[in-house]
């Protein structure tokens, strides 16, 4: 039996290594707030134009995080459009016409495909990027589609993982009903397990959402430059938040550029957390639909 | 009394364990026949044999003859080219546990008419009104149709389920203990709508309750470790 | 089956095969560029000589140390704190505080790893520096500190849940004989969780080794074979992000499939692993 030393040695194990964790944690964030809350202003964003203008596009802005903003928003409107259908429509299959056998064999290419390094994924983007610019367009250059579509893959198994997640744990006497009243596979998915498999879906929509904004190391190999203003079309080059605090972090010309990396990592974080919230109140609300009983 | 369903040589095999074996069996129009006997000894499986449910279910498999009069003829409902969604629209099924779907009242009923399409608005709620007067619940919900149907009250709920069921006017309606999770009073309102119903309908019942099959079965059986052992 | 009904159930075959078609394919394609090093019978030499294109040495080996180097620290350091921590919020508080917790490291799971290395360059690096009097403070030990607070939440979240696999009547049996919370911790949950614990650690050790951004930007990037935590290493995925910029026909870029093949390799071993310990990784 544990002796009481050894119980209170574990408990006190336990808080030590989440006072570290969490100290850990605010210092980091403390940092940031403390070097970069004075660049919290419009400046940060709009450099010298004004909002309007720059909202409505009529002007350029060249010292704010605007385009970097825009080419992010943009990434993940492609990113998502890209990677939701597709990963639906397999999580669909897996979980419900797939036979085990098949089953298991796929859920082992798609957690390889979930381990797959998100460099490498951009280093797959950029050859892909190579070898259609020698062989068929020689003028398709690293580029927000080339860009979007690699973080598509990164983010594909996140999706059918969720989507088929969210379908196989719906309560069995749900799948049986539909059925039973002369529906086929097809209506009972699209009118009862979809509807009731939504608010999971959703949140893993969130979540991608997310690995689409933070990421760096794909879109560095694939289209992110540091001045690119905002993307003209989806063949051009493009900025993006993650990427100009990385470039900001080793080519920053003076300290109000430095400044405005810290700003630029807050503004990062706030989106981020905000993506998280949602998502998790999201996930609450499904939690909360299904417990739903008289 | 002319039969309705024709059951002969019925093996059901569950992750290749034996649960029916050589069920051989008739039911009459309009009439309920029972089914009784202890509890996990094939009683559901049989209910879903019929309306071919088990193919939804992973590790079940079935073999035999299940032969259902619609209209003159007999027809094996295990003929290769039969439309099991088709089939489900003929023979209702009511569960134990009640599983309104987590939408209202109203579009739980429609539900049926939905899944067929091509039914107008003003002929659908008139048919949700038919069939939920047959399922004594018209007069308690008529004025909050748009609600939750997770909000009824147990025994509503499954008078809920079984107005579900009857919209498309089944012939056939096979009911698997539907009374087990109520209290006596609901049961009782259901056993007494089952009555009604049986006129338009042949009923199949799976009961544990003996008192309950002898006020409404007209024939039963009893099924003991997967095989018929009395008959009434 | 109807059509319709056809018709759908091939589209999600299709989009299920086309998904299979990615994964495999982005092996593949690495696979038939970096075609002229089999051919010349140089990948496996490759993996372990020096970086030294002056001198015509184009090996990956200082690579694949420092990605193993700053994963192992990482792993090291993370595992003994997500464990603190999991017990923490999975079985000595599992109300209020611990609630509270777990939302906290939930919210840090959603930090990027690019923040971390901004800071990591402004913060870490300049107090290894002063603490370690010598070298640049850009080095093994900052990355793969740092690399191991990203990698925590994750883990912590995996071990927690992990701690839930055990059956209650298992508890409820110890309960009755009145074991206390450690006790029961230790003898019944630990036995249950360990194997489930084990999955956590290989994929999060798959995670370090594929983490760019810590090791590029803190790591220090020198391609020598490193000798201590205090030398700076290059990993598999700085090495790529640096070398992108070379000339396509060089054998510089051919490098990089290597590189590539290698995390591949390498995570796809974490997978078969954690595969093989009966448990699906859900990290």
């Amino acid at each position: 039996m544990v002796s009481p030393f050894w119980d209170r040695a574990f408990r006190l194990f336990a808080w030590g290594c989440s006072l570290v964790l969490m100290g850990t944690f605010l210092i980091i964030i403390g940092f940031l707030c403390i070097k970069g809350y004075t660049a919290l202003n419009l400046r940060l964003i709009f450099g010298d134009t004004g909002f309007w203008d720059a909202v409505v596009l009529r002007r350029q802005v060249f010292d704010g995080l605007f385009p970097a903003m825009a080419g992010t928003l943009c990434l993940i409107l492609l990113s998502v459009v890209l990677a939701v259908p597709l990963g639906l429509s397999t999580g669909i299959f897996l979980a419900e016409y797939a036979s085990p056998r098949v089953k298991w064999f796929f859920s082992f290419v798609f957690d390889i495909l979930a381990g797959i390094p998100s460099i490498v994924v951009g280093l797959f983007g950029f050859s892909i990027t190579l070898f259609l610019h020698q062989s068929f367009f020689d003028r398709l250059y690293p580029c927000l589609l080339i860009s979007a579509l690699s973080l598509a893959f990164l983010v594909l198994p996140y999706m059918i993982r969720t989507t088929q997640m969210a379908l196989e744990s719906l309560p069995a006497s749900l799948r049986l009903t539909a059925p039973s009243l002369g529906a086929t596979q097809l209506q009972s998915i699209v009118y009862v397990l979809l509807p009731a498999a939504l608010s999971t879906i959703l949140s893993g929509i969130i979540l991608s959402i997310g690995r689409c904004a933070e990421d760096t190391a794909v879109i560095m190999l694939t289209g992110a430059v540091a001045t690119a203003g905002i993307p003209r079309s989806v063949f051009s080059s493009f900025e993006a938040l993650p990427f100009y605090i990385y470039y900001i972090s080793s080519q920053y010309a003076d300290h109000s550029e430095l400044i405005n990396g810290y700003g630029a990592c807050l503004v990062l974080i706030f989106i981020c957390m905000n993506l998280f919230v949602l998502s998790h109140f999201l996930k609450k609300r499904l939690s909360q639909k299904l417990l739903f009983r008289h | 009394m002319q039969p309705k369903i024709k059951i002969a040589g019925l093996d059901f095999y569950y992750n290749g364990r034996p649960v029916l074996e050589n069920i051989c069996m008739e039911a009459f129009e309009n009439t309920i026949t029972a089914v009784t006997g202890p509890s996990g000894q094939g009683k559901s499986s049989l209910l879903i044999a019929v309306n071919r449910l088990w193919e939804s279910i992973e590790g079940a498999r079935v073999k035999g003859d299940i032969q259902i009069r619609f209209g003159q003829t007999f027809q094996n409902i295990y003929d290769p080219g039969f439309r099991v969604p088709e089939l489900r629209k003929k023979v209702g099924m009511v569960f134990q546990m009640p599983n309104p779907l987590p939408m209202s009242i109203y579009k739980n009923i429609v539900f049926p008419l939905k899944l067929t399409g091509g039914h107008k608005k003003k002929d659908a709620a008139f048919r949700v009104e038919t069939a939920l007067k047959r399922s004594f619940l018209w007069e308690e919900v008529k004025d909050r149709l748009n609600e939750d149907a997770r909000s009824l009250s147990g025994g509503q709920q499954q008078r809920l389920c079984i107005a579900r069921a009857l919209i498309l006017n089944p012939e056939v309606l096979l009911l698997d203990e539907p009374t087990a999770s109520l209290d006596d009073t609901s049961g009782r309102m259901i056993e007494s709508l089952l009555l009604e119903v049986k006129k338009s309908c042949t009923l199949l019942l799976v009961s544990h309750y003996l008192d309950q099959v002898k006020r409404i079965a007209d024939k039963g059986m009893r099924l003991s470790r997967g095989q018929i052992t009395q008959a009434w | 089956m109807g059509m319709k009904d056809f018709f759908l159930k091939s589209l999600f075959l299709g989009a299920c095969l086309l998904s299979a078609g990615i994964a495999l394919g982005i092996l593949g394609f690495m696979v038939v560029l970096a075609y002229p090093l089999f051919a010349q019978g140089l990948f496996w030499d490759m993996l372990i000589t020096p970086w030294s294109p002056g001198q015509g040495l184009f090996g990956v080996g200082p690579m694949i140390t420092g990605t193993l180097c700053i994963a192992s620290l990482a792993v090291g350091v993370s595992v003994p704190i997500s464990f603190g921590v999991a017990c923490f919020v999975g079985i000595l508080h599992p109300g209020g505080k611990g609630r509270i917790l777990k939302f906290v490291v939930e919210a840090m799971t959603s930090v990027p790893t690019v923040i971390y290395g901004f800071v990591g360059i402004f913060l870490m690096v300049p107090l290894v520096r002063e603490l370690f009097s010598g070298g640049s403070g850009m080095c093994i030990l900052s990355a793969g500190m740092m690399l191991g607070l990203l990698i925590s939440p994750t883990m912590i979240l995996f071990f927690a849940q992990s701690f839930t696999l055990v059956p209650q009547n298992h508890l409820d049996a110890a309960d009755a004989l009145g074991a206390n919370t450690v006790q029961k911790f230790f003898y019944i949950v630990l036995p249950c969780a360990w194997k489930s614990m084990v999955t956590g650690l290989v994929l999060s050790f798959g995670r370090a080794m594929g983490d760019t951004l810590i090791a590029l930007m803190i790591g220090g990037n020198a391609a020598a074979f490193p000798e201590s935590v205090l030398d700076p290493a290059r990993t598999l995925t700085a090495h790529i992000a640096l070398i992108i910029a070379a000339d396509f026909d060089s054998i510089e870029f051919k490098t990089l499939f290597v590189c590539g093949i290698s995390l591949y390799a390498m995570t796809g071993i974490g997978v078969v692993l954690a595969r093989g310990l009966g448990q699906r990784g859900r990290a």
